[in-house]
């Protein structure tokens, strides 16, 4: 898929998706008595040894960067939900399964950050990949059937990254088709009502974007 | 035929592949012996006490093939692939001879009812018949071409019966050694698979003989002829490849190589009973005293399937013949028993298909056996059965007059201590010994210490939870094998049993950090053996087996040796005091244990505590400890957590049940430690009861809670919040009488009991909203005289008369004045009537108060914002000032308008009447408190109402609500007459809780600092 390969094409490049992931909450297990943290976002702690907390993942992560704590893999992220959730999604073609809307994000920091507190850390990994692949096919079958009549996409419980990546290229894609129908485009809708004036305006908008 | 699962968990650790396994329980079903082939171990299960480790007998030098315990169970043989037979005395498991040496593997053993033979058979040629009397082979029975998988001795002790592995079954007469009935090959050929052994098995009246048949099925043959008699066919899909006949010979229970076990009624020939495996069980055993089948499965995983006979139909034990009854000598033999030919078994067999032909033979031949023929011939109905079972009976009580006397005596005394069993002792946070995994010996909420086994020593590692602060203590070989241990932040103890002569048992104490060289120091003891161990700050102890207690300085100075009254169940130090569980006396025949507990302060040298244990009925202790607090704590088998308190004199309470806080069936809660509300634990996932070391375990907090009866109420959380909190409050208050009784200082403790009191009213005042709400109005009246501050009284009063409870604020009131003047003439000398003196020091305080500056800040509280308003230079002023001004945000009282609108949205407020009530009484005082620490703050002005000030101010002040506020703020504080207004209350307690929220939080801060004035 076009958006997948090239940066410049997303809103966020996929460092910024991943900063705005490390907001989520995960559980993690320290292995040291702390106070707690007063944060500007919130207090976190005090911290127990053995005893688990939940932090946001930034806080998590940086934690175990200096050995003080184990990061508790979140509940989805086990080999039989993955397992399940891939049999879903290969089965229903035209529906995405629920899973966090980070999970790329938390899955990829996880796996970077905290792979020796993941059990069975391969096949989890290679089930995350496997999901991601099916739904990024998914959206690019889906995308196929943009035609010049599409009005809007719903796609639910699509993942941030997924939606970061789609996004560019799908306001483009029916900008385009506005922009080559434009002359029936136009004339249908100032008889039809007050869709018509929003397309008009995206379009200058867009054309403003360095590409 | 619903499925239950059966779980299973490991007993040897096989090499991944399949190997034969066995498993036996003893006489009276309290232990259970399981040997693998791939496991040079066998190991003895204590059923009564899963978490306990199994015994581990290690004599063999590879695989155990096969087990045998005697009739009594006083005695273990087990057989090797190393070739020889040994013997153990049971259930302890001592090790006492080589009984005999082949030279290739043994493959089965049995022992005859009296004990007197050990048959052992395997890969070599020939049977050996051993008199275990003095181990010498009395006969060796030569006849199979392969090697010998099973034998059994016939219940009369007449026959042995043996099968090898191409499936040929053959009959032994003992007293003449002779083959008197061979079977070619009516077994299944079993020779390609080590695995798969074959079996042949009496039933326990000694009439059949059972067989896995070629059919995958089983088939019964005669004693006396060896005919077919009948076929045990049904739902089993490949060969049986082990049975095993019920106690009473009613049921018999089949694992074949299909992964199911069926368990068969025999007289109905029908299966009434299926299980499938994820393994294929390799052998069944049935439990002699109870409705439970032991199954062991190829890869040494064991489990008790119970009931394994549907508790609607007859018990597998019921009818079983009596012990004594069996205990022949050898010697009885049946008038026409002898000289069958031999071939005629074997020949009937190849011709019938179907056994009912088979019985007018054997009734032409026998007298003797015509009503059970009769009985097989016409697929018996249940009486029938019954009368078989009554004649074989009579014929066994027939045999027993004849019996041994001897025998039967020690039968008797065997079953009679079978019933219950003194628990043994442990160690407080060990878990089981497990082969090659590494385990606990002692995990709190320190950390813990770990052990793995490893070639004949072993490594032992301590780790403290807290990285950071914790000393690191690097690893120990260990070549004792030391099996208790405990932990402190100063050091480890380690202690082992004693094993024979050589090894004694052996007490190690080590210093985490010590400033002198070498400070590591071990005691010997001989004789005697380490039960338990306890480690507190500067002294070591240590419980032995002569019921001795054994402290030692933590230098290694032996200090005292104390004698305790029974033996010992687990001991614990915290701090300078140690709990030792023992033994109070034999456990009661319903299985209640009796224990008793004794606390000794070890630096004083004195016993403060001495009582009985209670646990729940028919349970054992598996838990013992300190809280955080140092409060006595005892968990027991049935997840019942107990805390000592010293309400009525010492008593124990129980404070937190397993079975009503378990979320799902399968958790098991593995207690570490508590505090005052909560509970620390690992959450086990069944089968498992106890926490494996990797991964990590991770504590798991739950909160307390009595188990308190569902109440008209409906307000459970609140009345366990209630008893909870007087429980704390009565140890804050022993505290605080033993800290002064030492002459500490207990300013702290005394801040934690009034904030424990407080805590206390408020929870009563919520009670009394809900008891209001569902009409308990004496209950509510009850409660009002339960409160300990005069406020919450108050708070109670105006309460009631929001829910519009006239009599109840009659009530109340009379209850307030009957308290103010038990104070008045009490006098504030009395500690717990302090509050009462607070609040006429506070009214003196406040008459001295500077009358301009509270104007002032009342001027800030209406929010008239004039900037050049001259403050007074306290440090608190400017916070107070924005504090005030936030309030003047919240609130639109930029105008006069805003003071209206605060009057008319305040009693909405109002009317959510539990929280605001409880809160306020709290604020009052709080603020009163503050004034007298003469930080005067416009908080306290607005919120505090400063009586005689606020009066003098009235006039300044414009708006109606804020005049109104203060007069009746000041009605308040005169309690006898301020009633008759109620409804001026209302809108200044709504009023002030608008304010007091804002700044609760400001409030809080400096509560403590006030408390502490305010007490000293």
């Amino acid at each position: 898929m076009a958006g997948q390969s090239n940066p410049d094409l997303s809103v966020f490049s996929a460092p910024e998706v991943e900063f705005l992931a490390e907001d989520e909450m995960v559980e993690i297990v320290p292995n040291i008595r702390m106070e707690a943290l007063n944060m500007i976002c919130g207090d976190f702690g005090p911290f127990f040894p053995q005893i688990a907390s939940k932090v946001p993942l930034w806080l998590a992560v940086a934690l175990k960067k200096r050995g003080k704590c184990t990061i508790r893999t979140p509940e989805w992220m086990s080999v039989e939900r993955l397992t399940q959730v891939l049999e879903a999604e290969r089965e229903s073609p035209r529906e995405f399964q629920p899973l966090p809307f980070h999970y790329v994000e938390i899955s990829r920091l996880l796996f970077d950050r905290a792979h020796d507190d993941i059990p069975d850390l391969y096949m989890v990994r290679s089930l995350i990949e496997d999901i991601r692949d099916v739904r990024f096919h998914k959206v690019e079958t889906g995308l196929e059937t943009i035609s010049g009549r599409t009005h809007a996409v719903k796609l639910k419980n699509l993942s941030a990254m997924e939606v970061n990546i789609v996004r560019p290229f799908m306001v483009r894609a029916l900008q385009a088709f506005y922009r080559h129908d434009s002359p029936q485009m136009i004339q249908q809708p100032r008889t039809m009502g007050s869709r018509q004036p929003q397309v008009v305006d995206r379009g200058p908008r867009r054309d403003l974007r360095p590409r | 035929m619903k499925a239950r699962s059966v779980r299973l968990r490991e007993a040897h650790k096989g090499s991944g592949s399949a190997s034969h396994c066995s498993i036996l329980w003893d006489l009276d079903g309290r232990h259970l012996v399981t040997a693998s082939a791939s496991d040079p171990s066998v190991s003895i299960h204590d059923v009564s006490q899963p978490s306990k480790p199994a015994k581990v007998l290690q004599h063999h030098r590879d695989g155990v093939t096969a087990l045998a315990l005697n009739a009594n169970s006083s005695s273990l043989a087990t057989g090797s692939i190393d070739h020889s037979v040994k013997l153990y005395s049971f259930p302890d498991g001592e090790f006492q001879s080589n009984v005999t040496r082949f030279t290739l593997p043994i493959r089965s053993l049995a022992f005859n009812k009296s004990a007197s033979l050990l048959a052992a058979a395997g890969d070599d040629d020939g049977i050996k018949l051993i008199a275990t009397l003095d181990s010498s082979i009395s006969k060796v029975l030569k006849g199979h071409k392969g090697s010998v998988t099973g034998l059994a001795f016939d219940p009369t002790n007449e026959f042995l019966a043996s099968v090898d592995a191409f499936g040929t079954v053959i009959y032994w007469e003992l007293s003449s050694g002779k083959a008197v009935h061979t079977l070619k090959a009516i077994a299944p050929n079993c020779d390609a698979e080590t695995s798969l052994l074959n079996v042949v098995s009496w039933s326990p009246d000694g009439e059949t003989l059972a067989v896995p048949g070629l059919r995958n099925d089983v088939v019964m043959y005669d004693r006396d002829t060896a005919e077919k008699l009948f076929t045990l066919k049904g739902d089993h899909e490949r060969p049986v490849c082990f049975l095993s006949w019920s106690p009473n010979g009613k049921y018999i229970a089949t694992s074949a190589l299909d992964k199911q076990v069926l368990i068969w009624d025999v007289d109905l020939r029908q299966d009434i009973e299926r299980q499938k495996f994820d393994e294929r069980i390799c052998c069944l055993s049935w439990k002699p005293n109870g409705n439970a089948l032991a199954v062991i499965d190829v890869m040494g995983k064991f489990g008790s399937w119970e009931p394994a006979v549907p508790s609607c139909m007859k018990s597998p034990t019921d009818g079983a013949p009596s012990l004594q009854a069996k205990n022949a000598n050898g010697l009885f033999s049946f008038d026409e028993d002898d000289e069958k030919p031999s071939t005629s078994g074997s020949l009937d067999d190849a011709i019938e298909e179907s056994h009912g032909e088979s019985a007018p033979l054997s009734r032409k031949r026998l007298r003797k056996h015509s009503v059970y023929d009769d009985n097989s011939t016409e697929d018996s109905d249940g009486e029938e059965g019954l009368m078989c079972q009554i004649e074989s009976r009579k014929r066994s009580s027939i045999k027993c007059q004849e019996g041994v006397r001897g025998a039967k005596e020690e039968c008797v005394s065997s079953s009679k201590c079978a019933k219950s069993k003194m628990q043994e002792a442990f160690q407080p946070g060990s878990t089981p010994a497990q082969t090659g995994k590494r385990r606990f010996l002692a995990y709190n909420m320190l950390g813990s210490i770990t052990t793995i086994e490893n070639e004949g020593y072993s490594h032992i590692e301590v780790d403290f939870h807290d990285t950071g602060r914790g000393p690191r203590v690097s690893s120990m070989t260990d070549y004792f094998g030391f099996t208790m241990a405990s932990l402190n932040e100063n050091g480890s103890v380690f202690a082992n049993p004693c094993k024979g002569e050589k090894n004694m048992s052996t007490l190690m104490y080590r210093p985490f950090s010590s400033w002198a060289s070498n400070s590591e120091w071990s005691m010997r003891l001989e004789g005697e053996e380490v039960k338990v161990v306890a480690l507190g700050t500067g002294w070591v102890a240590a419980v032995t087996s002569f019921n001795f207690l054994r402290i030692f300085t933590e230098g290694g100075l032996q200090r005292h040796v104390l004698c305790l009254n029974g033996p010992v169940v687990t001991a614990l130090g915290f701090n300078n005091l140690l709990a030792v569980v023992t033994h109070a006396s034999d456990c009661l025949p319903s299985g209640d244990q009796m224990l008793e507990v004794k606390v000794f302060d070890i630096s004083e040298g004195t016993q403060p505590v001495g009582c009985h244990l209670p646990l729940t009925p028919c349970s054992y202790l598996t838990w013992f400890g300190f809280s955080e607090e140092g409060q006595l704590s005892a968990y027991d088998s049935k997840g019942v957590l107990r805390v000592f308190s010293n309400q009525y004199g010492g008593s124990w309470l129980p404070v937190f049940s397993a079975s009503k806080a378990r979320k799902s069936e399968d958790e098991n809660y593995w207690i570490v430690g508590l505090n005052a509300s909560k509970l620390f634990c690992i959450i086990c996932k069944s089968p498992e009861s106890f926490p494996s070391v990797m991964p990590k375990p991770v504590l798991t907090l739950l909160s307390l809670s009595f188990p308190l009866a569902s109440s008209d109420l409906g307000a459970d959380d609140l009345e366990n919040e209630f008893i909870m909190s007087n429980l704390h409050l009565s140890q804050i208050q022993k505290k605080i009488e033993e800290f002064s009784a030492a002459g500490l200082n207990t300013t702290e403790l005394d801040d934690e009991a009034f904030n424990t009191e407080a805590a206390i009213d408020r929870c009563i005042l919520r009670l009394i909203a809900n008891c209001c709400n569902s009409d308990k109005l004496v209950r509510a009246t009850e409660l009002v005289k339960l409160l300990s501050l005069e406020k919450s009284v108050k708070g109670a009063i105006k309460l009631v008369t929001a829910l519009k409870l006239p009599m109840l604020a009659e009530r109340f009131n009379s209850i307030l004045e009957e308290r103010l003047f038990n104070e008045s003439k009490g006098t504030a000398a009395a500690p717990s009537l302090a509050t009462n003196g607070t609040i006429t020091n506070n009214t003196l305080l406040l008459r001295a108060s500077p009358a301009p500056e509270i104007t002032k800040v009342v001027e800030t509280a209406s929010a008239s914002s004039s900037p050049t308003l001259p403050q007074s230079h306290f440090s608190m002023q400017e916070k107070v000032e924005k504090a005030s001004n936030m309030v003047g945000g919240m609130e639109p009282c930029k105008d006069p308008d805003g003071e209206n609108e605060k009057i008319v949205f305040n009693p909405m407020k109002f009317h959510q009447p539990i929280n605001p009530f409880a809160k306020q009484s709290n604020d009052q005082e709080k603020a009163q408190e503050r004034r007298r620490r003469d930080v005067e703050t416009c908080k306290d002005a607005s919120k505090g109402n400063p009586k005689e000030g606020v009066d003098q101010v009235l006039p300044k002040v414009t708006s109606g609500g804020i005049s109104n506020d203060g007069s009746s703020q000041r009605q308040s504080h005169r309690p006898v007459n301020p009633f008759a207004k109620a409804s001026s209350n209302h809108e200044k307690s709504s009023l002030l809780d608008s304010i007091k929220k804002m700044k609760k939080a400001d409030h809080e801060k400096n509560e403590k600092v006030n408390n502490k004035k305010a007490r000293s």
